[in-house]
């Protein structure tokens, strides 16, 4: 069959727009399809892989060191089993929900917001584009370090601003009311980009010819956005969400520089808590332990979330 | 009227919110300038100095452009390697018949793999990297950064993938176009958009990587987070040559930002077949 | 050796120099024989750039090449942890911090200084910081054995006090903890001016840091005798609670309203800013006193031991670098980077130290002339408080203590908790880890 890809290509829009039917395939398919999928494979199969089997292993033994050596002494469970007695611990997850549901969710709504409205834009978009992104191009240390002077107490710019319009400066960093609804705000300030980039280009990939159909029924701004914008944007809306979410789990630099964890445990992040217990004492085993559980966590609640979603969507 | 008003009401908006965001950038870069009790005592109105960003440029003790060039060096590449693996990957799993299972345990794999912490992440690499020498060295941080983005990319191409109509691809199969072909020119063009917004979004978060380039590199190969990282200091913050460091580590990702989209975009729909 | 009417060269000049440094023993030839070129891992400091002049004095002195990697401080610690724990090590001398030389210590990863060259002796001058140069590899114990690391850097806080406010009224430096809180009473103006600032905020080692002074310097103690192997917690003693109580009664009637929140950077703004008339800081942020693009409190600011309770002497604790040379590397590095430690404890080394803006470890430098000098006022408040700067955590498991202590002493400070409930919490729980890792341990009966 000289004439293969062009056989080949009718049997594929044969098949496919017939009833898909699952049958072996060939020779000359299998290239293509393991040639575009070997990089990726590899890249996973020979650096993800290997730390996380090692991360494992590492939770349910003691690492200590003594001599310039390791010994790594077996414990079973008793890493997992002493986990919910840990109070930094309890802290940390209680305000990381919370951290990871507030800001994820203001970042969505003001990200969308932000992406239509610069959609709907014809003059100058790539200059509103642009400015919306600065804030993630900024490294997270320095956004820790620059709103922490801004919320200073005695100096910030933020409590000049609140004296200009005649209330009282606060300790927004340092009193366990404003901490880590003040974090929250930063959070936002620095990921909102990510959701804003994201679904704009989402939004530019919508075809056109349903909106078209829709404002020849006449439809309004709001059942365009419920019925054509939403479902079509679903699949991007949600893996968004699933990465901003997983991100957040993992926050760290700016908490770091803003609050360490404090006062008290207002602002402790899981994260934190895991630096904290994997590296500063150095408890391997433990640490390990921790990261394991906190990952099982975040995919739990990731999969909450996701299944909510798919309840609420109209059929 | 009402649509003057829509109109109105709409830059308005625009406006209110690209004051929120600019105060602090303007803040920032703003802080390069002054002098470290100028910006201590948060007086308004300061007269500027250059000292923090020749400090920061040219000093003894700083490597800022070294740092410059290493972090363009990785950020660049570890995006081409990322993004290569990931299209073809979430291309060849959608599109070409792999059986279910392979698309859900690969796609939910990377999804796990990226729940890890990356600060338990760099000892493991560490200790790898290591043994085959790769510890000090460009290839290993590239190679490191591209498997951290990895999984958002490619459950993002995923998306923009699934977005090309499946006709066009069959219809261009029918015409007797090759797979090189058909990515070419059929798939690279309509996913253009998103492809440069993932491009864009795995290079900003490889160049302001901090726990993995900290561990994978040394003073040769430092990118310019950890650069940045060092006037946090144990017992002072050095505020304004931060704030200099930071101004300028902002101005790469911005040029490319604005030129690199367009030129991925303008690029890839070249030679469209429509 | 010609030299030419009226001018010596340099070359001749240092060589000389270097014989007369190390003294009649090796010949001249000895003396300039090349070593290998070794690698210090440092981190980013206010005394760094200091360290480098004076590293670079000693590579063109001896020809020997050093290569240093300076890395944020938020790292450091890993950075020196993955080096020690491969099979070779990327670094030869590590700079390491009071908060883990003795994990270095304790697990091998170091080798004596003794045992890379027996020879080597420690210069009486040199401030030992609290013994924690030594360590027993048999007892366990810091403080005594074999000679570990070389002192590099002797940070310790001391009390930075507003000289002109103290002029105007015609006081003398504080002394005792009383001094200081009449002193600060007096100065202390809301919102303007505070009496003092403290650093009361949770962190990797912030408010602990700060209150160890005030403990020590009151009697108390976190442990009863380290030095012996014991590690019975002595935090909550009636020492412990005068201490506390002082602590945060100084903070609520003379201090900043906040003061739970102040961490370290702030403690500074306060300062150089002007509206703090005292803080206890660490020696090392004297630079940034008399700068006038960082500070608005030129020439003002003195200096002074921490104070003590009468009858006892100041006792603050060590937040030093100590360099010590690693086992996994190879045999003639090592003798390298003992070589440039042998060089960097002479007087002439130290002096060079001092001269570009560091502190010095050696005594020798602070009875010279130039100790009273202006600029370098706060050596007579260092020269006096070096030989009692206490060593509080000695033990690897340190990093598990100092959470302990951060979070109770914050919540302390904040109110959260009465100050003998904070206590005896603490010494509960250090307890408990004290006693998981098998150490000699023990409590106090609770304090009522």
């Amino acid at each position: 069959m000289k004439a293969a890809p062009v056989a080949e290509g009718s049997l594929v829009a044969a098949g496919v727009s017939a009833t898909p039917r699952r049958r072996a395939p060939r020779l000359d398919e299998l290239l293509p399809r393991w040639a575009t999928f070997a990089p990726a494979l590899l890249l996973m199969l020979g650096l993800g892989v290997l730390p996380l089997v090692n991360l494992l292993y590492t939770s349910f033994h003691t690492v200590s060191w003594s001599g310039g050596h390791a010994t790594f002494t077996p414990v079973g469970f008793a890493h997992y089993a002493s986990l919910p007695f840990d109070t930094l611990l309890r802290a940390g997850l209680g305000n990381t929900v919370i951290f990871a549901v507030f800001a994820v969710a203001g970042q969505m709504v003001l990200g969308f917001a932000l992406a239509l409205m610069c959609s709907r834009v014809t003059r100058g978009r790539m200059f509103y584009r642009a400015l919306f992104i600065l804030p993630i191009l900024v490294p997270g240390i320095v956004i820790g370090a620059i709103w922490k002077l801004m919320l200073n107490f005695d100096f910030g710019l933020i409590n000049q601003l609140v004296e200009l319009l005649g209330f009282e400066g606060r300790n927004w960093l340092g009193d366990k009311e404003t901490a880590l609804a003040s974090v929250i705000v930063v959070d936002i300030w620095h990921w909102t980009p990510f959701c804003f980039l994201l679904l704009l280009a989402g939004l530019e990939s919508l075809p056109q010819d349903p909106y078209e159909a829709a404002k020849i029924d006449g439809a309004s701004w709001w059942q365009e956005l419920r019925y054509i914008t939403l479902p079509l944007m679903a699949p991007a809306i949600l893996v968004t969400f699933a990465f901003r979410l997983v991100i957040a789990f993992k926050v760290f630099d700016e908490v770091y520089l803003l609050t360490a964890g404090g006062p008290g445990t207002a602002t402790e992040v899981v994260s934190f808590t895991l630096y904290q217990r994997f590296f500063t004492e150095d408890r391997a085993g433990y640490g390990a332990a921790m990261a394991i559980t906190i990952m099982f966590i975040c995919a739990l609640l990731l999969v909450m979330a996701l299944s909510v979603r798919r309840r609420s969507e109209p059929a | 009227m009402k649509r003057l008003s829509h109109r109105l009401g709409l830059y308005a908006a625009l406006a209110a919110m690209g004051f929120v965001v600019l105060v602090p950038i303007v803040w920032v870069v703003t802080a390069g300038f002054r002098t470290q009790i100028s910006l201590l005592t948060g007086e308004l109105l300061f007269t500027p100095v250059l000292a923090n960003f020749t400090e920061v440029l040219f000093s003894k003790t700083s490597d800022f452009l070294v740092n410059y060039r290493n972090s363009l060096i990785v950020g660049l590449a570890s995006t081409l390697l990322c993004l290569t693996a990931a299209t073809l990957a979430a291309w060849s799993l959608h599109r070409l018949r792999w059986p279910g299972w392979v698309l859900h345990v690969f796609l939910g794999w990377a999804l796990v793999f990226h729940m890890m912490p990356p600060v338990a992440l760099a000892s493991a690499w560490y200790v790898m990297a290591r043994e085959v020498g790769l510890d000090n060295s460009f290839a290993g941080l590239i190679l490191a950064h591209a498997v951290l983005n990895l999984p958002m990319a490619l459950w993002l191409m995923g998306v923009f993938v699934r977005e090309v109509p499946i006709e066009l691809e069959e219809a261009a199969r029918i015409d007797g176009a090759s797979t090189l072909v058909l990515l070419r020119r059929i798939i690279l063009p309509m996913i253009a958009p998103g492809l440069a917004a993932t491009a864009i979004l795995t290079f900003v978060f490889s160049w302001n990587e901090f726990a993995v380039a900290l561990t994978l590199t040394m003073k040769q190969t430092a990118t310019v987070p950890v650069a940045i990282a060092k006037f946090a200091q144990d017992y002072e913050i050095r505020y304004t040559q931060m704030a200099a460091a930071a101004a300028l580590s902002i101005l790469p990702a911005l040029v490319l930002l604005l030129i690199g989209q367009r030129f991925i975009v303008r690029g890839l729909t070249q030679g469209a077949i429509k | 050796m010609t030299h030419q009417r009226g001018r010596i060269s340099r070359r001749q000049t240092v060589a000389g120099l270097t014989a007369g440094l190390l003294g009649a023993g090796p010949t001249m030839a000895a003396a300039q024989t090349k070593v290998a070129p070794i690698t210090i891992v440092i981190n980013q400091s206010p005394w760094f750039d200091s360290f480098r002049k004076t590293v670079e004095l000693y590579e063109k002195e001896t020809g020997n090449k050093v290569e240093l990697d300076v890395n944020p401080f938020a790292g450091s610690l890993e950075k020196q942890r993955n080096s020690v724990r491969a099979r070779q090590g990327q670094y030869d001398l590590l700079i390491m911090n009071s908060g883990w030389f003795a994990e270095m210590y304790f697990g091998g990863f170091v080798e004596a200084l003794s045992d890379i060259d027996p020879g080597l002796k420690l210069d009486p001058d040199i401030f030992t910081l609290g013994n924690t140069v030594y360590f027993d590899a048999a007892k366990k114990t810091v403080g005594s054995g074999k000679l570990m690391s070389m002192p590099i850097s002797p940070l310790i806080p001391v009390v930075y006090y507003r000289g002109d406010l103290y002029k105007e009224a015609g006081l003398a430096a504080p002394q005792t903890f009383a001094d200081l809180e009449a002193n600060a009473r007096k100065f202390n103006k809301p919102p303007r001016q505070y009496g003092i600032v403290q650093r009361g905020a949770r962190g990797p080692a912030s408010v602990s840091f700060d209150f160890y002074p005030y403990l020590y310097g009151f009697g108390g103690s976190v442990f009863k005798d380290q030095a012996a192997g014991d590690y019975s917690v002595a935090l909550n003693s009636e020492q412990g609670r005068t201490a506390l109580d002082y602590y945060i009664r100084l903070s609520r009637e003379a201090g900043h309203p906040k003061t739970a929140s102040i961490d370290q950077a702030e403690v500074i703004q306060n300062m150089v800013t002007g509206k703090a008339a005292h803080v206890m800081m660490v020696i090392s942020a004297w630079s940034q006193m008399d700068d006038p693009t960082k500070s608005a409190v030129v020439d003002k600011v003195e200096f002074a031991p921490t104070p003590h309770a009468p009858g006892l002497v100041s006792a603050p604790g060590l937040g030093h670098w100590l360099g010590g040379v690693a086992k996994n590397v190879p045999d003639e590095r090592k003798r390298a980077a003992v070589a440039f430690l042998r060089w960097y404890q002479t007087k002439p080394a130290q002096m060079a130290t001092a001269m570009a803006g560091g502190i010095p470890v050696s005594a020798a430098i602070y009875r010279e002339p130039l100790a009273s000098e202006r600029r370098f006022r706060w050596m007579k408040a260092m020269a006096e408080s070096l030989p009692h700067a206490v060593s509080t955590l000695s033990f690897p498991e340190a990093g598990e203590v100092i959470p302990i202590l951060e979070l109770g002493l914050n919540r302390a400070v904040a109110g959260e908790t009465t100050a003998v409930a904070a206590l005896n919490d603490m010494a509960g729980q250090i307890h408990a880890v004290m006693a998981k890792y098998g150490y000699k341990t023990g409590t106090l009966p609770g304090l009522k």
